[in-house]
């Protein structure tokens, strides 16, 4: 019995500890979760300060939170008139509650900083190019889907941040020409947040959402694959085809006359030498597990330091002051909040301009960004090639001014969206009792 | 095998770091789970059923959350995790200290029994909520505060008067309900004080000043709190309001009742009880003195006088007509009909620029009002032109 059990367990393990170089590479190949890795990889695509493992830490945070809102479900009704109690529940009578909501909170924030981070990374190396675009292009569209998901789940509490925060989301897309009233009724299921909206942001939520991601997620895994993995590779390729190998001719034969020349030269699909390589198994499934580890730890150290925000039960009727966009909208709150002009009682909206046209040029430029880039092909794979340096002040510039508008709407803002400078007391808002 | 070791030297003592902090982290999850308030409480209640010899009993405590659920009213409240007397307060040997006493025995908990209304029905706070300062004052989201004695004295009230407004919540349909002091009183005071001149309630009243049938339910950033003294509540805001109108709404048309404090704070709980709340159909209190019908009135137009259009129209906007009639009769106020002649233009100017400030300073004045149910005109902030135009219509009447 004990014996079976060794055997089982064994079976279940060598995978991941191989004992051999002929296991490591086996190990790759028989087990379903390790086969999407090549059984060898480059070893400047595993290292630390390449890819800063930001990929791994947003599936990481993307697992914790299927797992955390799976179980949340189970304790979630869809109801306007239930879902707030069910939050209160989760937070004071079920056992872990606390845990699930806190853990599902910090770890949607935290998907939406990594994934963007990771963007930002695969920029600076300017790892998009060639074969590479139609990655690109798939995280684009798993940003814009990290950020609908967060966007969907910030309405479900049903509190008064969710419902206030959603209301200032939608009435940004309402500003958007010929079709953004069109829109924000399809989203919401009516002209007003109501029940229909809380279900519909539901199901997104939990099954449309979830499903794309993970959908996008396993093709963008498989592209990785195809285009020869981690664009870390491309300065070794380069190297390698400038400097043919040398290796003086032991023996002349010609193969029937298939290949020019005295010799047979044979590039390896990958092109990498074998002293640049190591088993994916275990020095990378090490490494993602060190990587789930950390990123878990951080989720599950900062629900234990701090709550997730639960506010009254959503009121249509009253409306906070102020109502804030969920932080990764805010600078576009803060963009429509400064471009809305006010000559007497006229007033010129700046939803158009900030909710609309800023962000669209902004995600259109993303999007086509890796066509219009002219560097050499040198520059692939490097972390701020000196030749991609206005591009990358490009880049950094956005990203800092975005950076900017949230620290201003997040910490400045106060009611009547006047500026309150940190440690300035704002103004007692009136209360019932 | 140089770079694979190197890496599994340089990768193992993170994994360990890791991994301790993942255990670590962990067992502090475990200990907030199960360090909550409510668990010492309920074995320290346990070792005191021990201590007085409740052997039985003790053993039949099982600790855990205990909560009033009624779906029926949409109640859930876990009060009683802690105020462990509601549930065992007939096995008590003696007396407790809060939070194990057990509620009062008070007259009307027959008809209010426990398991059907819960506890925040008539104390507010948050019922779901486990926690002392998240239960009682509701924390900082949370907008129905527990009736406290801090909360009530500060507003110069007992919790028992205080509490009333809750009462109102479902009774507001009686016009005296037994053991609601104030709230009877302040019932009196809107029938005797004819607020419903001014104001609708309910459907039924004036449009001068603004409806009150769900009072309570305005937001509160909708009420200018400049003039309000102390903290910016609506309780304050109602009651200041109440004892003098003109200084916490500037130019208002409501006069001054002369109300006592009390008499105030009976109104202000009133006002505030007035919620827009629904109720399933068997929790509607059968009425114990059902208010009259207040018939409705439409006020009559005043009649046109050909040259003096401007005076009619100041007449009818600021709603002389509810009080007055021209031909048909005393209403609140008399009838205007020949008032011109009755009145001097002088006598009439100092009337409507202060009607209170002339009874004053004429001592034959003095008992004018007792024919108008002791009600003196409230001043309409009129300017000295529009005196001018509304004495112009008068005269022609």
């Amino acid at each position: 019995m004990r014996e079976q059990l060794l055997r089982l367990w064994d079976k279940l393990t060598w995978t991941w500890a191989p004992r051999s170089e002929r296991e490591s590479g086996e190990a790759i190949v028989r087990n379903l979760w390790l086969h999407w890795f090549p059984a060898k990889i480059a070893r400047r695509s595993m290292s630390w300060n390449y890819s800063l493992y930001l990929g791994v830490a947003a599936s990481s945070l993307f697992l914790i939170l299927t797992v955390t809102g799976l179980l949340l479900m189970m304790f979630y009704v869809p109801a306007t008139n239930e879902a707030y109690g069910d939050m209160k529940d989760l937070q004071f009578a079920v056992s872990f509650g606390w845990l699930l909501r806190n853990q599902h909170r910090w770890a949607a924030h935290g998907m939406v900083l990594v994934v963007y981070l990771h963007m930002a990374r695969v920029f600076f190396t300017g790892a998009y190019r060639g074969q590479r675009f139609g990655n690109w292009i798939v995280g684009v569209v798993l940003l814009l889907a990290t950020l609908l998901l967060s966007f969907t789940g910030y309405l479900l509490p049903w509190d008064q941040l969710a419902l206030w925060a959603v209301t200032v989301g939608t009435n940004i897309a309402r500003e958007g020409p010929v079709i953004g009233e069109t829109i924000r009724y399809l989203l919401l299921g009516g002209t007003e947040i109501g029940q229909n909206a809380l279900l519909r942001f539901y199901v997104l939520h939990v099954f449309i959402l979830p499903v794309t991601v993970w959908i996008l997620f396993g093709y963008h895994m498989w592209r990785v694959r195809k285009d020869g993995g981690l664009a870390a590779i491309e300065t070794l390729r380069l190297g390698r085809r400038a400097a043919p190998k040398t290796t003086p001719p032991t023996k002349s034969y010609s193969l029937f006359g298939l290949t020019r020349g005295a010799t047979v030269q044979v590039l390896s699909s990958t092109d990498i030498e074998e002293q640049d390589e190591g088993f994916s198994s275990p020095e990378l499934t090490r490494r993602v597990a060190l990587v789930f580890l950390l990123v878990f730890n951080i989720t599950l150290l900062l629900s234990l330091l701090s709550n997730a925000p639960l506010e009254e039960a959503a009121n249509p009727a009253l409306t906070p002051n102020p109502a804030k966009a969920p932080w990764y909208f805010l600078w576009l709150q803060e963009l429509v909040a400064s471009t809305t002009i006010s000559i007497g009682s006229y007033r010129i909206s700046g939803g158009l301009i900030g909710g609309i046209i800023v962000p669209g040029i902004l995600l259109a430029a993303l999007a086509v960004w890796p066509l219009f880039d002219r560097s050499p092909r040198s520059c692939e794979g490097v972390w701020f090639a000196p030749e991609r340096r206005w591009q990358n002040i490009t880049f950094a510039a956005i990203t800092v001014v975005i950076v900017l508008l949230i620290a201003v709407g997040l910490g400045v803002r106060g009611p009547y969206w006047r500026l309150y400078w940190p440690g300035q007391p704002w103004p007692q808002m009136p209360r019932g009792l | 095998m140089e770079g694979r070791e190197s890496s599994e030297s340089r990768d193992f003592p993170w994994l360990v770091v890791l991994s301790v902090g993942f255990f670590v982290l962990v067992a502090l999850a475990f200990w907030r789970e199960y360090h909550s308030e409510w668990a010492p409480l309920e074995k320290r209640f346990k070792q005191i059923l021990e201590q007085h010899g409740r052997i039985e009993d003790s053993r039949r405590f099982s600790i855990g959350i205990r909560q009033i659920w009624n779906p029926q009213l949409g109640v859930v409240d876990r009060c009683i995790t802690c105020h462990l007397g509601y549930d065992w307060g007939a096995v008590l040997p003696a007396k407790l200290a809060e939070p194990f006493t057990p509620h009062s025995q008070l007259p009307y908990l027959e008809k209010h029994p426990f398991p059907r209304f819960g506890c925040t029905v008539c104390h507010g706070g948050q019922g779901w909520a486990t926690e002392k300062d998240a239960a009682h004052s509701g924390g900082e989201h949370w907008d129905d505060p527990m009736i406290s004695k801090e909360l009530a004295t500060g507003y110069g009230l007992t919790v028992g008067q205080m509490i009333q407004m809750r009462c109102n919540f479902c009774h507001r349909h009686d016009l005296s309900t037994p053991g609601m002091d104030e709230i009877n009183l302040a019932k009196q005071l809107i029938k005797k004080k004819k607020c419903m001149i001014c104001h609708t309630i309910e459907g039924k009243g004036g449009l001068v000043g603004p409806e009150l049938t769900f009072h309570a339910d305005k937001s509160p950033e909708l009420f200018d709190f400049s003039h309000v003294t102390g903290e910016k509540t609506m309780f304050n805001w109602d009651y200041q309001h109440l004892m003098d109108p003109g200084k916490v709404s500037l130019g208002t048309t409501m006069p001054t009742f002369g109300f006592k404090p009390e008499e105030a704070r009976a109104l202000t709980l009133l006002l505030l009880s007035w919620k827009h709340l629904t109720f399933p159909p068997q929790y509607i209190p059968s009425p114990i003195e059902v208010a009259p019908l207040m018939v409705v009135r439409v006020p009559a137009e005043a009649p046109i006088v050909p040259g003096a259009e401007e005076g009619r129209k100041i007449f009818q906007t600021r709603g002389c007509n509810e009080c007055h009639t021209i031909g048909a009769g005393k209403l609140i106020g008399p009838d205007l009909i020949g008032v011109g002649g009755r009145h001097s233009v002088d006598w009439l100017r100092s009337w409507l620029a202060d009607p209170a400030a002339m009874i004053r300073a004429n001592p034959d004045l003095a008992k004018w009002p007792d024919q108008f149910g002791g009600i003196v005109m409230p001043n309409q902030n009129l300017t000295p032109a529009e005196i001018s135009t509304v004495i112009a219509y008068l005269q022609k009447l």
